[in-house]
């Protein structure tokens, strides 16, 4: 840096002078060199260096050397035209990543280089150590069956099937390639509903009350059965298109699952759609399925994945029988019943969807 | 008449350009011999008045016609300095907008606008972050721009009240009458009358002269008065008497002088103009905040460049990578450093001007505490300034007198009857006379009628042995004979005060040698004794003894007038001189001296023990100089100069190796005659230097010569001549009571009192802003660490962003600035004063200082940060190890049934709560932790139990307001869209403390080992002073420059020379 204050300052100073000083200067540096130089081989005809602290000393040595030879370098540099300096650094780093004369890299033997990766690589590893630990602890914390926190997921979520781009319901009645995904995808959906799995995994179980039970927190829950037939003209059994062969679109609604969460005892969750903007009747009529277009309480609690591993989300499919064809219809539905919020301004899938259906004919 | 008018012209321009050529030519080469600089290229002087009149086209008697004056005052100008050239105030305001980091934020602004505006194009619901991020971001650049800006502002408009003019009138004669007009109307050939206590309008050739003295002080620094006459007495127009120089003063007589340069033409002009034309360099503190400022912005460009080309290979959508680059580098530039630095160091101005020291330039501050030669003035910064009484000498022996600024009792003997006589001449031999109406001043400060002699044994007199005007008034003075050069001696006739004795007293003081030749007779002990060679002898012992210490040295005589022959009716007459002025009593002897401050010693020894090496550089006698050298410490009291060894050894100066002597005083004429070689030389082996009979031009030689050593030199100065030196030191200290405006001008700082020991108070805080700018450096950039480390696990692990750029911007805002400011408040570690200079290649932010910070804190720091991040995630549902890889799902805006650990499904929006649920956590976490940092970053070296955990009160403004506005954000106002900050449980709040304390032991443990290993084993340098040997170090430090580590103290000042000792 001082060779750049310097240099900054040149102008003032004729050139001649500049030299003769520059070379003053390096001849002192090349003699500071010759008197490091000697002292390391003095270093080395004392004998083998086996103590650690020899080697330091050695490496402290090598290490004022190399700055010595890097100023050296930059001497050179400065009695140079001034086109020169980018190059002059291109060497000097050239120099600087492998010099080999000294053998050294980055300006360091590889002795004491592999030595401070090893003291960083320790420091690390003790860092590494320390955040493991911290995490391990936190898990032994956390109750694995019950959220410590869950108000951030409360009040439940919906999600709609079948999955639309945008949530645009938008098919052509005559055009099967339209709507063909539409089917597909319920069907897939469907498949954990099938009536055969449902009674062979899961439990019948009363409705209208919870299903609760007792018991260890780490025992192995029983599900209810929500069966594909439940759904009747939107099970796809009777009707493997869903509807959508006759511009009837059934769409199925699900709520987010939750842990723990349920709703007011008598007062299932309901759901309810109409058209979110424009013309009231553009719907006409909506079945639901079942048909008290509710989440049947037997379904709650839901006591985690760990445990309640077969537990089966009950589901409402709404039947639009007479949307209004080759116009697009925004539909929202909403779930209604006490603990549910259905009204959040940023977050639109809370308690309500909002979907569009465009029926072409 | 035109013709003659235009070749004038013409020629006086090419004069003026020719002239400023010259010394810009000389500037260049100003390490060859200076005694030619600024020599003007003048020959009015050797005209006769009629070729005068001739070349100028005026008239002597008549003057120019008032056409005339009007056509060439619109030709040449007006007669006043330029100004220096002034930045327009828009300009420095858009320097101040884009300068250092705010480049890069602007880009970042840019940048995000520009992503804004194609996600839009794509997507018009497209999210508005970006422009809420650009908003912020140039809402701070704006913020701190205009800050800097102000404060600059400030800083200045305390310099322009300074150097308001009064405007001057001139007295000049135009179409045959007298007129007086403002001075600055004046032109070339103008007719000029000039009297006692004007200040010279112009430079003028003088036509005629009555007893005209002139003080060119402020031109050439001898501040005797030297008489102008209207013959030609040297061919350089600068020592010829007929020539006087614009800003010069009349002191008495009057003179009729011809204009013949008006303005910048001046001699003074040109000096003026030389002063602006020495480039100003960058101090020091620039360089090292542009050298920070190049490696920052070297790491977040190289980051984030690496990362986004990483990102673009992993086939990231190209927008996404850019928007990573962005938040890369907002997070990794400290994007208040710059109102954090102008606000530390306005500060540190404030406290500086309290001592008496008013920084022009800001950042002339961090050039203080790196100084490591103090070029000094003599009188005025290490003296009084007024002459005063240092010993006496009768009855054979040497009294010494109090010279300290407040001295009020003599304590010396006064019994013996040769003090009474010697007293009594003292009041009465003296023609000084104190101004009316002072009755409540202390006598020190009287002002006093007379010549500074007279008037400093007035006070010295009034002082010991009372009212001196009734003791004058009891002795009625006869008749008078004034002092002068001639005579060498000053005599008063008086009756005395003994009613009963009708002898006249004829008292007389004057150079000792004069004074004993006139004496037959000396008084011992109050009885009068022969004068025999004995007595002589210890005369001149004493003589030589006071005269060898610089003292200006006054001997004392009487002799009472027989009654006889000299009846009470006797009429003296002076020129005549009929009485007798031989035989008379000699009585003693009184020396003067300008003494120095008395705070000035202790100054001197602060600089030694701190490495900074003063020079005295004065034009006063080189004995005078030595002396008051040796009294203030500059040359301490066992070493000696050469002359000194050669006399105590016996012999010849030749024979003394120079090199042997630890000090040296060098006159003007040596160094006139002395190569730059032999001035390094002497600047490098000497410790301790006085320059004497020094021209202020030789001044910038030296400050060169120091320069040339790598030495941070500062320089003191008054006069206008002193301006390229203080220009072109490394800072120049100009003198606030004494200093010319020109002074003031070229200067960086003004010392208020003229004392030197403001200086080393400047050097102490300069040293300490250095120290607390080191700290808070290293405060920020841990932080940055901590901010980057989230975009690089976002992106390599995709987990959820842990911290948003804007959370990161209002992070930089909340823990930088006031933290920072309080370092800065933050006292120095004990050895402050005991350290070396710092050297140019000590970086503010060296490898050691970025290293520890973003090797060692700051991934710990992270560290702590993340394990809160992850608790927050895993506490709501989300284990760390489902976060790996999730991030796509995460912010994919159509899934809104994500899947927990527990089975739970969250929306998009709940997702996107508990996002910003952890960028507050991971917000809080980092602002505990630098916390943490904060009262860890109060020491270097020191453990904070040594420097006191609290002692500085503003740390606690630095500690709570972190917390206040991450209080405020998160209970509230960061509930604001974009800011997109909630409110966090308790328990997060203290979820940090354990990793803030871990941080502590680490950093206490540290300094315990640089404690117990000053110079460092091996290991504590590779880790704790690592010189890192990766290609970081490429990365971290900018090309080129000096690949070391950057403790321990290198005088390479000294190494170098002694080396080149060595090889001759």
């Amino acid at each position: 840096m001082r060779r750049q204050l310097r240099s900054r300052r040149a102008p003032t100073l004729p050139h001649g002078y500049h030299y003769r000083l520059d070379d003053q200067d390096e001849v002192n540096q090349n003699y500071l060199a010759d008197e490091e130089e000697e002292a390391e081989e003095e270093a080395r005809m004392m004998g083998v260096p086996n103590l650690e602290k020899e080697e330091e000393e050695d490496l402290v040595e090598e290490e004022k050397e190399e700055k010595e030879v890097v100023q050296n370098e930059e001497e050179e540099g400065q009695g140079q035209p001034m086109g020169n300096t980018w190059w002059q650094k291109l060497q000097l780093i050239n120099e600087y990543l492998w010099d080999p004369e000294q053998r050294r890299s980055l300006a360091l033997t590889g002795q004491s280089c592999s030595l401070i990766l090893i003291l960083y690589f320790l420091f690390y590893a003790s860092l590494a150590a320390v955040i493991t630990i911290c995490m391990y602890t936190l898990l032994l914390a956390i109750s694995p069956y019950m959220p410590t926190f869950s108000e951030r997921v409360k009040p439940p979520g919906i999600m709609i099937r079948p999955f639309a781009h945008s949530l645009n319901f938008n098919f052509n009645v005559s055009e099967p390639d339209t709507w063909q995904h539409y089917v597909i995808s319920l069907n897939g959906f469907l498949q954990g509903y099938n009536d055969s799995l449902q009674e062979e995994m899961n439990v019948d179980c009363p409705p209208g009350q919870y299903f609760l039970q007792d018991g260890d927190e780490d025992e192995d829950k029983k599900a209810c059965q929500f069966k594909r037939s439940f759904l009747k003209n939107c099970s796809g059994l009777e009707d493997p298109t869903f509807g959508y062969s006759t511009g009837r679109p059934c769409i199925l609604l699900k709520m987010n699952r939750i842990v723990g969460f349920r709703p007011e005892l008598g007062d299932p969750v309901k759901v309810s759609c109409k058209v979110q903007t424009g013309d009231e009747n553009d719907i006409r009529s909506i079945n639901y399925y079942p048909e008290s277009a509710s989440f049947d309480l037997r379904y709650y609690p839901y006591y985690g994945k760990l445990t309640h591993v077969n537990y089966t989300s009950p589901l409402v499919a709404m039947h639009f029988t007479d949307v209004v064809k080759n116009q697009a219809v925004p539909v929202q539905c909403q779930l209604k019943g006490k603990s549910i919020i259905n009204d959040v301004i940023n977050d639109r899938f809370v308690g309500r969807v909002i979907f569009t259906l465009n029926i072409e004919t | 008449m035109k013709d003659i008018q235009n070749s004038r012209k013409e020629d006086g321009r090419e004069t003026s350009s020719r002239g400023r050529k010259d010394t810009c030519w000389n500037r260049k080469k100003n390490h060859q011999k200076q005694e030619t600089e600024e020599e003007p290229d003048l020959d009015d002087h050797k005209l006769s008045s009629e070729d005068l009149e001739k070349k100028y086209g005026t008239n002597i008697m008549m003057g120019l016609s008032s056409t005339r004056a009007a056509e060439l005052l619109a030709h040449d100008g007006p007669n006043t300095l330029r100004p220096p050239k002034e930045t327009p105030e828009i300009v420095k305001f858009l320097k101040q907008m884009v300068g250092g980091f705010l480049v890069l934020l602007w880009i970042i602004v840019i940048t995000s606008w520009i992503i804004y505006g194609i996600e839009y194009s794509v997507d018009p619901s497209a999210s508005q972050d970006d422009v809420y991020l650009g908003a912020a971001v140039g809402l701070v650049i704006i913020l701190t721009g205009t800050f800097a800006y102000y404060q600059e502002a400030k800083s200045t408009n305390i310099i322009a009240s300074f150097s308001k003019m009064i405007p001057q009138q001139a007295l000049v004669i135009r179409d045959g009458e007298k007129k007086t007009i403002p001075s600055e109307q004046l032109v070339v050939g103008d007719i000029v009358e000039i009297k006692g206590g004007d200040q010279i309008p112009a430079d003028l050739r003088l036509l005629s002269s009555q007893g005209c003295k002139v003080d060119n002080s402020s031109l050439t620094g001898e501040s005797e008065p030297q008489s102008r006459s209207c013959d030609c007495t040297h061919d350089n127009p600068l020592e010829t008497t007929n020539i006087v120089f614009y800003s010069a003063a009349c002191l008495e007589g009057s003179a009729t002088g011809m204009v013949i340069n008006t303005g910048d033409r001046t001699v003074i002009g040109q000096i003026a103009s030389l002063a602006s034309g020495v480039g100003n360099e960058k101090t020091p503190i620039a360089i090292e905040i542009e050298h920070f400022v190049h490696i920052v912005a070297g790491v977040a460009v190289t980051i984030g460049f690496i990362f986004f080309i990483i990102a673009v290979s992993m086939k990231h959508p190209l927008l996404d990578s850019v928007i990573f680059f962005v938040g890369i580098m907002e997070a990794n530039v400290p994007d208040c450093f710059q109102a954090t630095v102008t606000m530390m160091l306005t500060l540190t101005a404030k406290r500086m001007a309290k001592k008496n020291c008013l920084v022009k330039n800001l950042e002339a501050m961090g050039t203080l505490g790196s100084t490591s030669i103090i070029c000094s003035d003599k009188t005025g910064t290490l003296t009084q300034n007024r002459m005063s009484v240092a010993h006496l000498w009768f009855d054979n022996q040497i009294f010494v007198a109090d010279t300290s600024e407040a001295h009020t009792k003599q304590t010396f003997d006064q019994s013996s009857g040769t003090w009474t006589s010697l007293a009594k001449i003292i009041a009465l031999c003296n023609g000084a006379e104190f101004k009316p109406g002072q009755q409540s001043v202390p006598i020190l400060k009287k002002t006093v009628m007379g010549d500074a002699s007279d008037a400093t044994l007035l006070k010295f007199s009034e002082v010991i042995l009372g009212d001196v005007m009734e003791i004058r008034k009891r002795n009625r003075k006869v008749v008078e004979i004034p002092f002068n050069s001639t005579n060498k001696f000053q005599l008063s006739i008086h009756e005395t005060d003994d009613p009963d004795d009708n002898r006249f007293l004829v008292v007389m003081k004057g150079a000792p040698e004069r004074i004993l030749e006139k004496c037959s007779t000396i008084m011992i002990n109050g009885q009068e004794q022969p004068l025999d060679e004995s007595s002589a002898e210890a005369f001149h012992t004493a003589y030589m003894e006071l005269g060898g210490r610089g003292e200006r040295v006054l001997g004392f005589c009487p002799l009472y007038l027989p009654a006889e022959e000299f009846p009470e009716t006797y009429s003296f007459d002076i020129d005549a001189m009929n009485f007798p002025t031989s035989s008379l009593c000699f009585v003693g002897l009184l020396s003067l001296i300008d003494p120095p401050r008395s705070t000035v010693p202790d100054a001197i020894t602060k600089c030694r023990s701190a490495g900074i090496k003063v020079i005295m550089v004065t034009g006063d006698h080189p004995i005078t100089a030595k002396a008051i050298a040796r009294s203030v410490g500059i040359i301490s009291a066992n070493s000696e100069t050469a002359d000194d060894t050669a006399k105590r050894l016996n012999i010849a100066v030749e024979q003394v190796n120079q090199r042997d002597a630890n000090a040296a005083v060098v006159t003007g004429t040596e160094l006139k005659r002395m190569s730059s070689e032999q001035l390094d030389e002497i600047l490098a082996n000497h410790s301790e230097i006085v320059f004497a009979r020094m021209s202020p031009q030789q001044k910038l030689t030296i400050v060169e010569g120091c320069q040339r050593l790598g030495a941070v030199v500062a320089v003191t100065g008054d006069g206008v001549n002193d301006s390229p030196a203080l220009k072109k030191a490394d800072i120049g200290i100009a003198m606030g009571i004494a200093g010319s405006d020109a002074a003031k001008n070229a200067a960086d700082m003004v010392l208020l009192d003229d004392n030197f020991a403001s200086i080393v108070t400047g050097v102490e805080e300069g040293r300490l802003i250095f120290d607390n700018l080191k700290k808070s450096i290293a405060y920020t950039l841990t932080k940055n660490v901590a901010l980057l480390c989230p975009f690089l696990v976002y992106f390599i692990l995709g987990v959820p962003l842990p911290i948003g750029p804007i959370s990161a911007l209002l992070m930089d805002l909340s823990t930088d600035i006031i933290p920072s400011i309080a370092l800065s408040y933050e006292k120095a570690e004990s050895d402050i004063m005991d350290r070396k200079p710092r050297h140019k290649e000590d970086r503010l932010v060296d490898k050691a200082l970025v290293i520890y910070s973003s090797l060692h804190i700051g991934p710990m720091q992270s560290l702590g940060a993340f394990a809160i991040y992850l608790t927050v995630y895993a506490q709501a549902g989300f284990k760390p190890s489902t976060l790996i890889g999730l991030r796509e799902e995460w912010e994919d805006d159509d899934v809104n049934n994500l899947e927990d650990d527990y089975g739970q499904e969250w929306t998009r929006y709940q997702r996107q709560y508990l996002e910003w649920t952890g960028y507050t956590a991971y917000f809080v976490a980092i602002m505990v932790q630098q916390l943490a940092n904060l009262i860890m970053r109060k020491t270097r070296r020191n453990s904070i139990f040594q420097q006191g955990l609290f002692r500085n009160k503003v740390i606690w403004v630095g500690l709570a307001s972190p917390i206040g506005i991450a209080l405020i954000l998160s209970c509230g106002l960061g509930s604001l869209p974009a800011l997109n900050f909630t409110m966090l449980r308790v328990h997060f709040w203290f979820m940090a403390v354990p990793f803030a304390i871990l941080l502590w032991v680490y950093e206490e443990v540290r300094k315990l080992l640089i404690r117990l290993y000053p110079g460092g084993t091996y290991i504590i340098k590779t880790i704790l002073f690592p010189k890192f040997p990766t290609c970081t170090l490429i990365m971290f430090s900018s090309f080129g420059h000096k690949l070391e580590d950057s403790s321990g103290n290198r005088d390479i000042i000294k190494n170098s020379y002694k080396k080149r000792k060595k090889i001759v």
